[in-house]
């Protein structure tokens, strides 16, 4: 039976990366359902410049979100 | 002639496995939906069959891997790799009876390790490749798991505490449907591998395709049927243990828990550390639970499950084990599984037909 050994460098790099995706897309969510539900109670109170700030918050937020999904799609496509 | 037969009877085995697999992990995919009611349960559970099915065809590297540097790849023959299977299969429908998330990834190396153990002896298998590829990994997965379930729910809730709980719930559940079918895709791109690898292996050993041939058709295009069949079919009761038994789980939890489970694995799978879907996903459940109220999650239920994963290896290696004795003592080249598989299906229908005589449907969600 050979030595046990596990690289340390890679079980850190899963960590992190995880640690960071993780967080990142339920937060990239959140602010798409923050900026969208703004956008609607700014726009019911007549507020159409507020509005239209948070409608595009919400598709900025909604573009990062959608990137880490294509790069999670491309690295099930890649592996 | 023998010969062929054996390994017919393996590529069955491993189809049937494969079916375990999907039926076994569902819930990995589905549970949450469901328990948070994005989706009802059959529209799920078929959302999560075609994704299978699909991912079955996007990366064909062949996962041959799944025993590589787990056990000696010269010393594997037909008759090893259909105890393993017979292994693995035996422990995913025991945690199923029992509703138990477990790793089918782990009882497949499982089931294999106690078979080459047995046929080989203790030479066949290398202690570094279980400590490296089933241990730290079961170890790694659902505390990382756990940690990033927790922080992503404290932020999600932080940033939409004070908005009107409609509109979230609502985006919440739209959320689910598309980090439910991430973890459908990647599942299938992961678990059909290992069956069409196994396939393979079996076809080289017996001489029907060269080492360095491409993987055939008929074997893509059958792993991805029987994962994609035992996914619409269902593990309902582990969906129940994972959606509703661990926690009581709100959409914004069972979003935060399915997004981080697919964040955690593509990102090992990016950095080359593998780790098992449903760990990640356990984890992940538990950790969103206990950031809100560490009473919240039942540790009596999360206890039992730590426990199936303890067990999973040694267990299905033990039934990998004495299915090889009785293999090899009825004949590893023919008599052996054959009779060994009459078996298995005599008492897979025996169980069958009971449970239809009771009037309990073989699908029912309920």
């Amino acid at each position: 039976m050979t030595v046990f050994a596990v690289d340390g460098h890679l079980l850190w790099q899963v960590i992190w990366v995880s640690l960071l995706a993780g967080v990142a897309i339920s937060a990239l969510f959140s602010f798409v359902i923050l900026g969208a539900v703004r956008a609607g109670d700014a726009r019911r109170a007549g507020h159409g410049a507020a509005a239209a700030g948070y409608a595009a918050f919400a598709v900025v937020a909604f573009a990062l979100f959608a990137a880490g999904v294509v790069l999670g799609v491309q690295t099930m496509v890649d592996k | 002639m023998d010969h062929d037969f054996v390994l017919w009877i393996v590529v069955g085995t491993a189809l049937a496995f494969d079916f375990t697999n999907g039926f076994h992990d569902t819930a990995n995919a589905v549970a949450t939906s469901i328990s948070t009611r994005a989706l009802s349960p059959r529209l799920a559970v078929g959302i999560a069959a075609i994704l299978n099915f699909a991912g079955a065809f996007i990366s064909l590297a062949v996962a041959a891997t799944i025993a590589t540097g787990i056990v000696d790849a010269d010393l594997i023959t037909p008759a090893i790799v259909f105890a393993g299977l017979v292994g693995a299969i035996a422990w995913n429908l025991a945690t199923w009876y029992f509703g138990l998330p477990s790793s089918s990834s782990h009882a497949l190396i499982g089931g294999v390790v106690g078979s080459a153990f047995v046929a080989e002896g203790p030479e066949a298998v290398y202690g570094s490749g279980i400590i490296d590829k089933v241990v730290v990994p079961a170890l790694v997965a659902p505390v990382l798991a756990f940690v990033v379930g927790g922080l992503a729910i404290l932020v999600a809730y932080r940033i939409l505490g004070r908005q009107r709980p409609g509109p979230v719930v609502r985006g919440f559940r739209l959320g689910q449907v598309l980090s439910g079918s991430l973890l459908a895709l990647s599942h299938g791109t992961n678990d059909a591998q290992k069956t069409m690898g196994i396939i393979f292996l079996a076809l080289v050993a017996n001489g029907n395709v060269a080492a360095d041939a491409d993987v055939p058709t008929w074997v893509v295009v059958s792993a991805a049927t029987a994962i994609a069949l035992g996914t619409y079919v269902g593990g309902w009761r582990i969906i129940r243990t994972m959606g509703n038994r661990i926690i009581k789980m709100d959409p914004a939890q069972g979003f935060a828990a399915q997004g981080v489970g697919a964040t955690v694995i593509m990102a090992a799978s990016q950095v080359g550390f593998p780790l098992s879907t449903t760990h990640v996903i356990s984890g992940a459940i538990m950790g969103t639970g206990a950031a809100k109220r560490v009473s919240a999650v039942r540790w009596g239920v999360a206890g039992n499950i730590v426990a199936a994963w303890v067990l999973t290896l040694p267990a299905a290696a033990a039934v990998g084990g004495l299915t090889y004795a009785v293999v090899a003592l009825l004949g590893s080249e023919g008599l052996g599984p054959i009779a060994v598989s009459a078996a298995l299906l005599a008492a897979l229908a025996v169980a069958l037909g009971r449970r239809l005589v009771a009037g309990r449907t073989l699908t029912a969600e309920g």
